[in-house]
């Protein structure tokens, strides 16, 4: 790193010569040296800039009358400070004695860290009068996560700098003047009323205790333990800390991790007392013998109807019973959630156990036709560079993804770029979250993903803006690509995907001309039957640019749960082995086999989650392992998959709660939840990372690679690990993406995979000299224009695009039992337009009936001009409306993931439902 | 005397042809390309030569100031932005420019802007301003008509454009900084300070930000000279300034007089003495709201009304609104109203002051009762002082001072309250 010259500064303070790089403040440099300025309104974490505004800080430098805040004023050259001199501590200390006055008797957080440096400053009272009582702000307790108790705000305006810089919602401000400033929620509301998307940064920034969980009752420091892990949720990876009291999740911070920086959103922090619901499993349960049929019919809070409790040996021999040595009638669904060696240790046993390759997991259902295309144009299935690497980016494109309420994290990040002056582009049929920080807003008609692609590729064609010396060194096919986008003229392909020509133009010329530019999408790519074809068209458009594989470019599909790319990494595909090997190639099997020990297995690639429910109905497989997944309810045209799942003769289920899958189940293995568990994960940007076990599974709920090894041995397989350790040590063997990466390392810290060395942190951009392709090239795979499987028409006129909301995540079974999640968002609901709806004669918050090909639901609407007119959206994670029994089970060819985001449905207005 | 020949602003009370015709008859506009001809260096000279003080208030040397803006342009604008937020109490000499003499300071503007090598200036207007924002954009208007503004402004080769922009009426919005954020389009909120507007200003380009005053005398100090500027009042203090004098006088007025003329002499003058005489005088605040008030019989037998003497005092020029009071007054109550005005204009972003000047005020309310200990006296001085150079901006020195002016003046006077009321509260108990 030559060119960057670090430039110092010396200067004096308190008595020592002092040399700092330049820039740095004298709070930092007087921080780094041991030397705690008392401070306030200055949160040394990253994103937070130094206010200078409370004044606590202030310190004296030679040569100027005023007194220096510290924390704002950088070092310089021969500067004298002095932190110690009377009237600098004396001011720090009348700055605390001011707004000790005005506290609350009661502090609302007796260990904030005002009272900490109301301490450091020798204050305990002060001598000046209190606030004239009927100015002390009311509390404001309409939140149900949070309470805002502003008798105790200080001003400090680190809660507007939370939710402004760092996660940019802008629902915060400081309104009025002088002694009447006053926090407020958008146009003065009430919290709960306020546009607040409840992400917490506030109370964790707040120093006061005036923003507080409200499971937190007068003191934040009243708490057992704390455990560093990872978030549950999304594939964003936040690192965490919960706070635990009596082997209860007290409340929950974000933590400096490498994809977060502290920063969570509302599921991370708020959502996690679904592991205490009173309908978590705790004992092994049988079918009853007198159990009703098969069906969608089992109240999750009386499952005795149905099941009898038993002890662990003889539900695990029920359960291997079932299945030994039945070979090709048994599949196997692993899950997302659950730890990386979970994943290996699930496919391995559905190989070696069954001999064969019947086992997926949903990733099928998100992101599988992202990582055909990926696999096939740049010979890798992850991202590129982390998506936090649009830090360095001034151009990026947001495709088919919603991250603001799927990836929020992620999201704070994109939304800081644009603040910064970087080019959003986003496209969407939705006119989402992202769209009020977009310099491009692209509404696009559904499903018209390739037309609008290839019109943007066929300008820069045109126009001559591609990158001519990076398409000769790094791809192959070009020619063939070039000569396919002649005939994708934006004129023309404006009436497919309703954007205007010059808009693809400007579009086109604005990502061509990046410095560096990135590409993000998510499933309203990927759940297409052209998913893949999507997916090669962004593939295409950054190679042509050269926007891969250097700082602030890349291709990023943001994967959807907490370890999708790591149960993808660790095999949980029906075609690959871990790290992406092909199953049809026998060295690959040997490796494997080698270190498992065993005979081979079968060379044929495994049926895919759709293709499995198929064969169940065509009486070939008959039995089934699933582990943590819910089919019964994400699976498009769930009619037809519960039908399926009934005719199993027998189905093993494990999961930690009773959910839609587990009513068809025999036997259910209580598990862990993801907070109860040691395992590692991997995240959208391909970084491993530690869980830790918080608090005790309830009952005599196991972890999941228990369990699996339990079942294992009853398999009559010759499995020995008795921590996930040694399940990762034999990971390694066969998987060079772990290189580098120890169990011991990932105790300390996250990796990023590729790791170079044992010290190697890990690479966040990487193809920059070459792919992992024949000659290092990447591939231009021409796409062309494939309308949706299932129009709309005269009798189905509109359509239905699925997806996810904020507050709820997949199938609902965790979030709709996490009370503040469910007590924010807890009705099952859609979205339409409200021109659509009131030609429709609904008014919001009405119920409209819903119908397809496959099925008819009634849900309650909602207006939403981001929803284009004669579109219906709809969230999939409610049981009472399960969105996928309307949608189509038609398949990516490549990708073999389903439509779900275009179903052609009819939409009427649904008689009031009758009171229970 | 200030002669009538040596008056820079000839229609000060409006009595003549306030129109381009008439400034240009009374010798404004007058050779305006000339000077500018003449370099932006030379200007910078003069204007340092001439030895003029800012005239809002801290009179930082303009000249000095204008050398801070950067010769050769990063790549990034220079601004000139004229604060014409004139809203300290007692002040109101800005507005008599604007709305009667309103081309001296557009012609200013120009020349001051050249010499910055700003291209564009803005004046910030005070929000209560509603007469003189019509007076003063129609003279702008003018000039863009006559060719004086625009496009090779005067004929001097320099493109020149001049915005007029109204305030809300936040007082805070005359501190240069919060003026910037607010012409910005934000909350008036000063900002931290380095970096100085001349650094990373308006739109984080360099800017200059001038009194209004202090632009209108440019092209008049150009004109005649630096040396003839000099000439009035003592070294360093130079020049022809406009006071303000209101209060308990007979007359009073806004009036351009040479710096360092007595207090006596600056009544006798133009005011008509004291009301009810000299011996009735009872206390001055020499300069504006914000500076320390002085005893009368200190102002009658020494004042010299410039920075240095009053500074010297332990006061300051300020502004040079003097705002004189008799014995009538009760001076306690009086800086207890400033108080109130200093809490009711923080802008409540640093703690000392937004917490500090609700403090103040109220003890201050109790010291107008007498409802008060002795001691509360001392530490009202002592939070005044911890405030004092404490604070983001200097709004927070400004409500102190004014309190460590009657403290130090007027102590007997509070303690001699607090004790007639706590003897007549013993002797109401005692009579029960």
């Amino acid at each position: 790193m030559k060119d960057v010259v670090e430039t110092t500064v010396t200067f004096s303070l308190d008595g020592d010569d002092v040399t700092v790089p330049e820039g740095t403040t004298i709070w930092e440099a007087a921080h780094g040296r041991g030397l705690v300025i008392p401070h306030l309104c200055h949160k040394p974490a990253p994103g937070y800039r130094p206010d200078g505004n409370c004044r606590a800080c202030m310190v004296e430098v030679e040569g100027e009358r005023t007194l220096v805040a510290s924390c704002i004023r950088p070092a310089a050259d021969d500067m004298v400070v002095k932190t110690d001199t009377e009237r600098a501590e004396k001011s720090r200390k009348l700055v605390v004695e001011l707004l000790v006055a005005d506290q609350p008797e009661t502090a609302h957080d007796v260990s904030s860290h005002f009272w900490d440096m109301a301490k450091a400053n020798g204050v305990e009272g002060s001598r000046f009068p209190a606030i004239e009582r009927t100015r002390v702000p009311l509390l404001d307790d309409s939140h149900v996560a949070m309470e805002v108790n502003l008798d105790a705000c200080i001003h400090c305006n680190l809660c507007v700098r939370a939710c402004r810089d760092v996660q940019v919602n802008d629902v915060i401000g400081m309104a009025g003047r002088g002694h009447d400033a006053k926090i407020v929620f958008d146009q003065d509301d009430p919290m709960g009323n306020s546009s607040c998307v409840a992400c917490g940064e506030c109370v964790q920034a707040c120093p006061t205790g005036a923003l507080l969980p409200a499971t937190v009752q007068g003191d934040t420091k009243d708490y057992d333990r704390e455990v560093e892990s990872v978030c549950p949720y999304c594939g964003v990876g936040c690192q965490l800390s919960f706070k635990v009291k009596d082997d209860k999740i007290l409340y929950v911070d974000g933590i400096d991790g490498p994809a977060n920086e502290n920063r969570l959103c509302v599921k991370g922090r708020f959502g996690f007392d679904y592991i205490d619901h009173a309908h978590r499993l705790t004992k092994p349960l049988i079918r009853r013998e007198d159990a009703p049929a098969k069906g969608l019919n089992v109240d999750p809070a009386n499952i005795h109807t149905h099941f009898r409790e038993a002890t662990w040996d003889e539900a695990l021999d029920a359960a291997a019973n079932g299945m030994k040595g039945r070979g090709r009638e048994i599949a196997g669904f692993g899950s997302a959630k659950c730890s990386n060696e979970e994943a290996y240790l699930f496919q391995k046993m559905i190989r070696q156990g069954f001999g064969h390759n019947n086992v997926d997991h949903c990733t099928r259902l998100c992101h599988a036709s992202s990582v055909a295309a990926l696999m096939e144009n740049v010979g890798s299935g992850a991202v590129t560079a982390t998506f936090n690497e649009i830090e360095n980016a001034d151009v990026a494109i947001v495709i088919g993804a919603n991250p603001t309420e799927n990836h929020p994290v992620a999201a704070t990040y994109f939304k800081q770029f644009a603040k910064r002056g970087g080019k959003l582009i986003v496209m969407d049929p939705r006119g989402q979250g992202l769209k009020r920080h977009a310099s491009h807003m692209l509404q696009f008609k559904p499903g018209a993903d390739v037309s609008m692609l290839n019109a943007i590729m066929h300008v820069i064609v045109e126009e001559g803006l591609y990158d001519q010396q990076y398409i000769e060194a790094f791809t192959e096919n070009w020619d063939a690509m070039k000569e396919h986008l002649k005939g994708f003229p934006p004129e023309k392909m404006s009436e497919i995907c309703g954007i205007e020509a010059d808009v693809l133009r400007d579009v086109a010329r604005t990502f061509a001309g990046a410095k560096a530019g990135m590409i993000f999408w998510g499933m309203g790519i990927s759940q297409h039957i052209h998913g893949t074809d999507n997916s090669r068209c962004l593939i295409s458009l950054a190679l042509m640019t050269g926007q891969v594989g250097r700082p602030g470019s890349g291709l990023h599909p943001l994967r959807g749960q907490n370890n999708v790319q790591g149960a993808s990494d660790a095999g949980l595909i029906p075609m690959f082995l871990p790290d992406y090997q092909s199953v049809t190639d026998d060295g690959v099997r040997s490796a494997f086999t080698d270190v498992w020990n065993s005979g081979d297995f079968s060379a044929e690639k495994g049926l895919t989650v759709v293709e499995i429910m198929h064969a169940i109905h065509d009486g070939d497989i008959k039995g089934m392992y699933v582990l943590g997944e819910n089919p019964a309810m994400s699976d498009p045209d769930v009619e037809h998959a519960r039908d399926a799942l009934a005719k199993l003769d027998h189905l093993v289920v494990q999961d930690i709660f009773l959910t839609e899958t587990a009513n068809y189940a025999d036997v259910i293995l209580p598990s862990s939840a993801w907070a109860e568990k040691t395992g590692t994960v991997t995240n959208t940007n391909r970084q491993v990372q530690m869980g830790r076990p918080v608090v005790p599974p309830p009952g005599e709920a196991r972890e999941d690679w228990w369990i699996e090894v339990e079942l294992a041995k009853r398999l009559g397989l010759d499995w020995t690990y008795t921590h996930p350790s040694q399940v990762f040590a034999e990971m390694k063997l066969n998987m060079g993406s772990l290189d580098n990466i120890t169990w011991d390392r990932l105790e300390q810290a996250a990796v990023t995979y590729p790791s170079l060395s044992p010290e190697d942190p890990g690479q966040p951009i990487v193809f920059g000299d070459g792919f992992p392709r024949p000659e290092g090239r990447a591939r231009f795979t021409p796409a062309n224009v494939i309308p949706p499987d299932e129009v709309p028409d005269a009798e189905y006129p509109f359509v239905l695009i699925t997806g996810r909301q904020l507050e709820h995540w997949h199938t609902g079974s965790m979030t709709r039992r996490a009370s503040v999640l469910d007590g924010l968002e807890p009705e099952a609901n859609c979205s339409l337009h409200p021109k659509t709806l009131r030609a429709l004669g609904v008014e919001p918050g009405e119920y409209v009936r819903l119908t397809t090909r496959r099925g008819s639901i009634s849900v309650m609407a909602r207006a939403d001009r981001a929803v284009a007119e004669e579109n219906v959206f709809i969230p999939f994670a409610y049981v009472e409306a399960a969105a996928n029994i309307l949608t189509n089970a038609s398949l990516d060819p490549f990708g073999k993931i389903p439509e779900f985001k275009f179903s052609a449905v009819r939409v009427e207005k649904a008689e009031a439902l009758a009171a229970e | 005397m200030l002669e009538d020949k040596d008056r820079i602003f000839t229609n000060l009370y409006g009595m003549h042809d306030r129109t381009l015709q008439g400034a240009k008859a009374r010798g404004h506009w007058d050779g305006t390309a000339g000077l500018i001809e003449k370099g932006r260096d030379w200007i910078v000279d003069q204007m340092k030569a001439s030895g003029l003080r800012g005239r809002g208030g801290a009179g930082f040397p303009t000249g000095l100031k204008w050398s801070f803006m950067p010769k050769e342009s990063d790549g990034r604008p220079s601004y000139l932005v004229v604060n014409a937020d004139e809203s300290e109490p007692g002040t109101c000499k800005d507005r008599e420019i604007m709305r009667h003499d309103p081309h001296t300071l557009i012609e200013g503007c120009l020349i001051a802007s050249f010499a910055m090598g700003a291209n564009t200036c803005y004046i910030y207007l005070r929000g209560e301003y509603i007469r003189e924002r019509e007076a003063l954009q129609a003279a702008i208007d003018e000039c863009y008509d006559a060719g004086l503004l625009g496009r090779n402004a005067a004929g001097s080769g320099w493109d020149f454009d001049l915005f007029l922009h109204h305030g809300a009426g936040a007082y805070i919005c005359g501190e240069e900084t919060a003026l910037l954020e607010s012409l910005e389009g934000k909350k008036g909120m000063p900002r931290m300070k380095p970096p100085f507007p001349a650094g990373a200003g308006l739109y984080g380009c360099p800017t200059t930000v001038n009194n209004v005053e202090s632009i209108a005398v440019v092209p008049t100090v150009l004109r005649r000279g630096a040396e003839w500027f000099a000439g009035f009042g003592r070294p360093n203090n130079t020049g022809t300034k406009l006071f303000a004098i209101s209060g308990h006088v007979e007359n009073p007025c806004v009036v351009e007089e040479a710096m360092s003329i007595s207090f006596e002499e600056l009544i006798e003058k133009h005011c008509g003495g004291i009301r009810g005489g000299w011996d009735n005088l009872k206390a001055v605040i020499p300069g504006g709201s914000s500076v320390p008030c002085l005893p009368g019989k200190i102002m009658k037998d020494e004042c010299i009304m410039d920075f240095d003497w009053l500074r010297e005092q332990k006061s300051g020029l300020g502004t040079a609104a003097v705002i004189v009071m008799d014995n009538s007054t009760d001076i306690i109550k009086a800086i207890w109203r400033l108080a109130a005005f200093y809490k009711h204009e923080s802008c409540g972003q640093c703690t000392p002051c937004r917490e500090g000047t609700g403090w103040m005020m109220r003890v201050m309310d109790r010291l107008v009762k007498g409802e008060a200990e002795i001691e509360e006296i001392d530490m009202l001085l002592d939070v005044t002082k911890q405030v004092e150079g404490h604070t983001i901006c200097a709004l927070g020195d400004a409500a102190a001072w004014p309190i460590q002016g009657l403290v130090r003046h007027f102590r007997d006077e509070i303690e001699d309250r607090i004790r007639a009321k706590q003897t007549g509260k013993v002797s109401a108990v005692a009579a029960e």
